[in-house]
């Protein structure tokens, strides 16, 4: 499915990340843990084509085809799914419109027909109701003045309905209390399928005590430094990162 | 020194047709004041952006003829008023007897009515900030006057088509005045449209004077073609408790020029002004607003969103002036500026002039541009960049479209709006 060899990128003339090397199958779900500063969000960014950061070296191929080459839009209608850290609030698009833009952007991209406000609006409001997010939200500019809990079930309803092949969550757990974390892994199990990769950035093992992980990397100074099973998660937990000569106060994010 | 071009002495040629006569001797006395009246250039304050747009040229002076006709596409639902080149049409408008409003032509006007409207005509504006205006005192063959009585309700906006037609080079006239009495309730819709293509301009007033506790809600739609000039000013007065709604939408042209100018006289009276103004291409608009608290306890609130693509130029000026007897005046302006493109221009200049003490006056004016952030949210969902541009754009006055108070008038804008967008984000 993601194949990432040898990946450097940096911002503003600053490496970030320093040669990243994974494989991600279809149907696998990976973590990718680090400290503060170690470059999971780059990683995040960078594959679903931020431009604020450059790609220096290396190669990034979806299903064989070289993934750098396409522009954002283009990664997101093959299938790449980003679940922001932080979701932008946009006032004045409507969520529901904002939604239905996007689907309609896929289907179009696909070759499928469009659908229209009133399938799309029945859709919208059953999925949003398995995230737990009031149908009123979708009437809502969009996340503006949603909660931190809010917008990220607003991100795992948007990843429900692109139903994307690779779904990339960044820190989707920060910010949440119990109940909504809850609910998030939920969405995010019901996202799991054969076809479908997910790949979890976070700083804390506890969201993958509800979707658990087949892989778990430890990311740090921009490269892999260990993997491991799910067991490698509950040992960071006990451990901290000093144990893998890993220096928790790094500056890059 | 070379002497400041002055208005041509063709435009004071007024054939000057069919109105009452205390009509005609009005237009003869502006007419005559008119002479050697100095055009606007860069050094005149209030034309100091937009003078370069304004091209009065000697076959500007012919006032357009009006056959007496209209041009396809004006039907409208509801009650309507159609004038062709600044003359009302009778055969195309439609509008109900209704008891206490008086809706008639200015050529249909007898002797008193007329002498009264003289008295009052140009009352709500100031001719120094509206300059232009006496134009159209000094040219109008025609216009509407509306009277409501004490009371009067009109149950369904009046759509007012000023239609320019130019298939000739000339001017049109169209002039407006509008009496609401004493808690009398109207809304009118003002819709600029264009025929033919002729360098032609129109030079358009409508005024307002409201009694106590009367509301009026107007809409001014500014949708002309591109080969006409737009000069307009709308003036409007309030006494207590009077309230006062503009909706002002316009798009870009060769020449966009308004002044909208309220004056609040009586206590307890407010006006909402909100402004949306797209441009594109080498397309030029300005509105000039000035409100007048001139009595205490008055509430006035102005929203205008500009938004300039390619290289365009959009302008706002907005001058809130509260005078030493305003007390407990309470004022709020916002402009904010959207530029698509780094050739585009916008100039934005609030002016306060508060002599009172005891006031609440907040004004704030942005200029910027498309949040790169936004865009890359809607791009990683798989939307093309020039639609999430346009979104984004459209996002930014969508409150203001939204607050249209007619649904036929909004769906006329969403519609022009959406192929404005259609152009400026083309994706080939």
């Amino acid at each position: 499915m993601l194949s990432i060899k040898n990946l450097h990128a940096t911002v503003e003339g600053e490496e970030i990340l320093k040669g990243i090397n994974l494989e991600i199958k279809a149907g696998e779900v990976h973590a990718i843990m680090g400290p503060n500063g170690s470059g999971k969000s780059t990683l995040s960014q960078v594959l679903a084509g931020n431009e604020t950061f450059t790609v220096t070296e290396g190669e990034v191929l979806l299903d064989g085809e070289n993934l750098l080459d396409l522009a954002t839009e283009e990664r997101a209608r093959e299938g790449i799914f980003l679940a922001f850290q932080y979701p932008v609030e946009i006032p004045g698009v409507s969520n529901m419109q904002f939604l239905r833009t996007a689907v309609n952007a896929q289907r179009h991209h696909r070759g499928e027909p469009e659908m229209n406000a009133a399938e799309f609006m029945k859709l919208a409001r059953e999925t949003s109701k398995q995230v737990d997010l009031d149908p009123s939200f979708l009437k809502r500019g969009v996340n503006e003045g949603f909660s931190g809990g809010e917008k990220k079930r607003n991100e795992i309803l948007q990843a429900l309905l692109l139903q994307p092949r690779l779904a990339i969550l960044d820190e989707t757990d920060s910010g949440l209390d119990i109940d909504a974390l809850k609910v998030v892994a939920d969405g995010v199990n019901a996202l799991k399928s054969k076809d479908r990769a997910i790949l979890m950035v976070t700083h804390y093992q506890r969201l993958l005590n509800h979707i658990v992980p087949d892989f778990v990397h430890v990311l740090a100074g921009g490269q892999i430094v260990k993997s491991g099973g799910r067991e490698l998660a509950l040992e960071l937990e006990d451990r901290g990162y000093s144990w893998l000569g890993v220096n928790e106060e790094t500056t890059a994010s | 020194m070379i002497a400041a071009p002055t208005l041509s002495s063709a435009f004071l040629d007024a054939p000057g047709q069919s109105l009452p006569s205390p009509l005609l001797k009005l237009r003869e006395q502006r007419g005559k004041a008119l002479v050697d009246m100095p055009l606007p250039t860069r050094k005149t304050e209030n034309w100091k952006y937009s003078s370069r747009y304004l091209k009065l040229d000697e076959a500007l002076a012919k006032t357009l003829p009006s056959a007496g006709k209209s041009g396809p596409g004006l039907a409208v639902a509801g009650y309507h008023v159609v004038f062709h080149n600044g003359v009302m049409v009778p055969e195309a408008s439609d509008y109900p007897d209704i008891a206490g409003i008086e809706i008639k032509r200015f050529v249909d006007l007898d002797d008193d009515e007329a002498r009264e409207l003289a008295e009052r005509l140009d009352n709500t504006l100031d001719s120094k900030a509206a300059q232009m205006a006496r134009l159209n005192t000094a040219r109008f063959e025609d216009g509407l006057l509306i009277r409501l009585q004490a009371d009067a309700v009109l149950d369904q906006p009046l759509y007012i088509i000023c239609e320019t037609d130019a298939s000739s080079a000339g001017t049109a006239y169209p002039r407006i005045y509008v009496d609401a009495g004493r808690h009398s309730q109207i809304t009118l819709v003002e819709e600029h449209i264009t025929s033919g293509s002729e360098p032609a301009m129109t030079n358009t007033v409508t005024e307002f004077a409201l009694s106590e506790g009367a509301h009026v809600t107007s809409v001014r739609l500014s949708l002309d073609g591109d080969t006409v000039q737009h000069i307009g000013a709308t003036g409007a007065r309030l006494h207590a408790n009077a309230r006062f709604e503009n909706h002002t939408v316009g798009f870009g042209g060769p020449l966009r020029r308004h002044d909208l100018q309220v004056r609040l006289e009586g206590p307890g009276a407010e006006c909402r002004l909100n402004g949306v103004v797209v441009t594109q291409g080498k397309q030029h608009y300005d509105n000039h607003t000035t409100i007048e608290h001139v009595a205490p306890h008055c509430n006035s609130e102005e929203t205008y969103r500009n938004i300039a693509a390619d290289e365009s130029h959009a302008i706002f000026n907005g001058r809130i002036h509260i005078h030493p007897d305003a007390q407990k005046s309470n004022a709020n302006m916002s402009n904010k500026n959207l530029l698509l493109s780094t050739g585009a221009e916008i100039d934005t200049k609030p002016e306060l002039e508060i002599y009172a003490d005891d006031v609440k006056c907040a004004h704030g004016a942005t200029v910027g541009q498309l949040n790169d952030e936004s865009i890359f949210y809607l791009v990683s969902r798989g939307i093309g960049r020039q639609e999430a541009r346009a979104l984004l754009s459209m996002a930014f006055i969508n409150e203001l479209v939204e607050q249209i108070p007619v649904d036929s008038v909004k769906d006329t804008v969403q519609a022009r709006l959406n192929r404005f967008f259609d152009q400026t984000f083309d994706e080939a």
